[in-house]
């Protein structure tokens, strides 16, 4: 399989000059994915996320990615980034109810916290579920910018705390591997898991 | 959670440059050098503030931008003279993660703010606030502290966060580039108005004026320029001596 990395972009939304950038740090190899007929080519997808569920989800419908990313995920490994993995679940729930990729069973609703949100800046990860993307990063901390979380999953890999609060920080189901927090944005430790993804 | 501590560059291109009271301008370097230095000491972000740009009336510049953006593996809060949904575009593409707001959402359109928001995310949207302490009120500034805006800061703070802003960074006119101390009433006024995070700046002289801020106002971030712009202490040192006196840091 081609070891070249697919890095979803979709809309004016997608903020995908860091993830490329964080990518090729760490030795990979990435091709821009604008179109359905650009997936053959790559072995692996890297789904970015910036903006708002709504928003993600009517740009890739609108690129007629949506089909063609549900076919991909199936076989190569996927890694989703903060709204990019948000977006794999069942349905979100921001600006309204939509429906998202359906590949993880979860929804995606505001953090019920007593505490500022957005939830900004660096914090760690609890592995519950270990696997080889966070292998090594146990002890390592992550950039986190969101105000929306993963609630009703199962395949948690990690939680972790935000003002007393527990959340779904990143997931794990199959070839399937999702982080709420943002490795391009994490020094080392986010080079680190952009490594440990291209190894697989 | 952690208090984050950002390195903050004022730049007026293709310098980094130091405002005195937002006055009386002294180079230290450029956008690129600096940001390395402060990523490698450490900080959690880095903000690069075009402090000209609206003044001068004058296109925002991208490639000293991202040059910048390059040598970071941070968060990237990029802002001067932003007015259109373009410009947030043209930013993210250049790699700011956050796009700064001021002049032109207080002085003429701050419909800005929720349109921006709607399409990027409230995580991505930032206002910036320059303060000028009256008698009894703080008053909303713009174009670097020269231009009055009527408003009131702590009235539009919330109607910032309203709009979708999700995060606001503070600055004092009257504090900033002094080295005195922060105005740290203002501070916590403003951190208990919203529930958004505020990132407070201007005013640090010493290591003991940046934990008297955190105790006292309990901002989300902290943000740090001529402390280390003249190599009085690096963001290592600060961290160091914050968790010292328990307040928690970021490795």
């Amino acid at each position: 399989m081609s070891n070249i990395i697919g890095l979803i972009n979709y809309g004016i939304a997608g903020n995908i000059h860091s993830i490329k950038k964080a990518i090729e740090k760490a030795g990979g190899i990435v091709k821009i994915i604008n179109h359905a007929t650009e997936f053959e080519s790559v072995g692996k997808i890297v789904i970015p996320g910036v903006g708002s569920f709504k928003d993600a989800m009517s740009e890739l419908e609108k690129d007629g990615l949506i089909t063609p990313l549900k076919e991909a995920i199936k076989s190569k490994p996927t890694l989703g980034i903060c709204l990019g993995m948000q977006i794999l679940a069942t349905l979100g729930f921001e600006y309204g109810k939509t429906e998202g990729l359906d590949v993880i069973k979860a929804e995606v609703k505001p953090m019920l916290v007593d505490a500022k949100v957005p939830h900004m800046g660096f914090n760690t990860i609890d592995v519950i579920a270990p696997n080889k993307v966070l292998e090594g990063l146990e002890n390592e901390e992550f950039y986190f910018m969101h105000s929306y979380e993963v609630v009703n999953y199962t395949n948690i890999a990690s939680l972790s705390d935000y003002a007393g609060h527990k959340f779904v920080s990143s997931v794990h189901f199959n070839n399937i591997y999702g982080v709420q927090f943002h490795p391009e944005k994490s020094r080392q430790a986010g080079i680190k898991l952009f490594q440990n993804f291209i190894a697989l | 959670m952690n208090t984050r501590i950002i390195a903050k560059l004022d730049v007026k291109p293709p310098y980094v440059v130091k405002p005195v009271h937002f006055e009386g301008l002294r180079k230290i370097g450029t956008p690129l050098e600096l940001a390395q230095k402060y990523y490698d000491q450490g900080a959690d972000e880095v903000i690069y503030i075009d402090i000209v740009a609206s003044l001068y009336q004058r296109e925002i510049l991208f490639d000293e931008i991202e040059k910048a953006a390059n040598a970071l593996f941070i968060p990237f809060g990029v802002g001067g003279g932003v007015q259109t949904i373009e410009d947030f575009s043209k930013l993210f593409h250049v790699g700011a993660d956050k796009v700064i707001l001021n002049t032109y959402a207080v002085q003429k359109n701050p419909d800005i703010i929720n349109k921006a928001a709607e399409i990027f995310g409230n995580q991505a949207v930032v206002v910036n606030i320059e303060a000028k302490k009256w008698d009894t009120w703080w008053e909303c500034y713009t174009d670097c502290g020269r231009i009055r805006s009527g408003k009131d800061v702590l009235a539009w703070v919330k109607e910032v966060e309203q709009r979708g802003a999700g995060e606001i960074i503070l600055q004092s006119v009257d504090h900033d580039g002094r080295q005195r101390g922060f105005d740290k009433e203002l501070a916590k006024k403003v951190v208990e108005s919203v529930q958004i995070p505020v990132v407070v700046t201007s005013g640090a002289g010493s290591l003991e004026n940046i934990k008297e801020l955190i105790e006292y106002a309990k901002p989300s971030g902290v943000a740090i320029a001529s402390l280390l712009h003249y190599n009085k202490y690096t963001i290592n040192d600060i961290k160091e001596y914050l968790r010292s006196v328990g307040i928690k840091v970021s490795k």
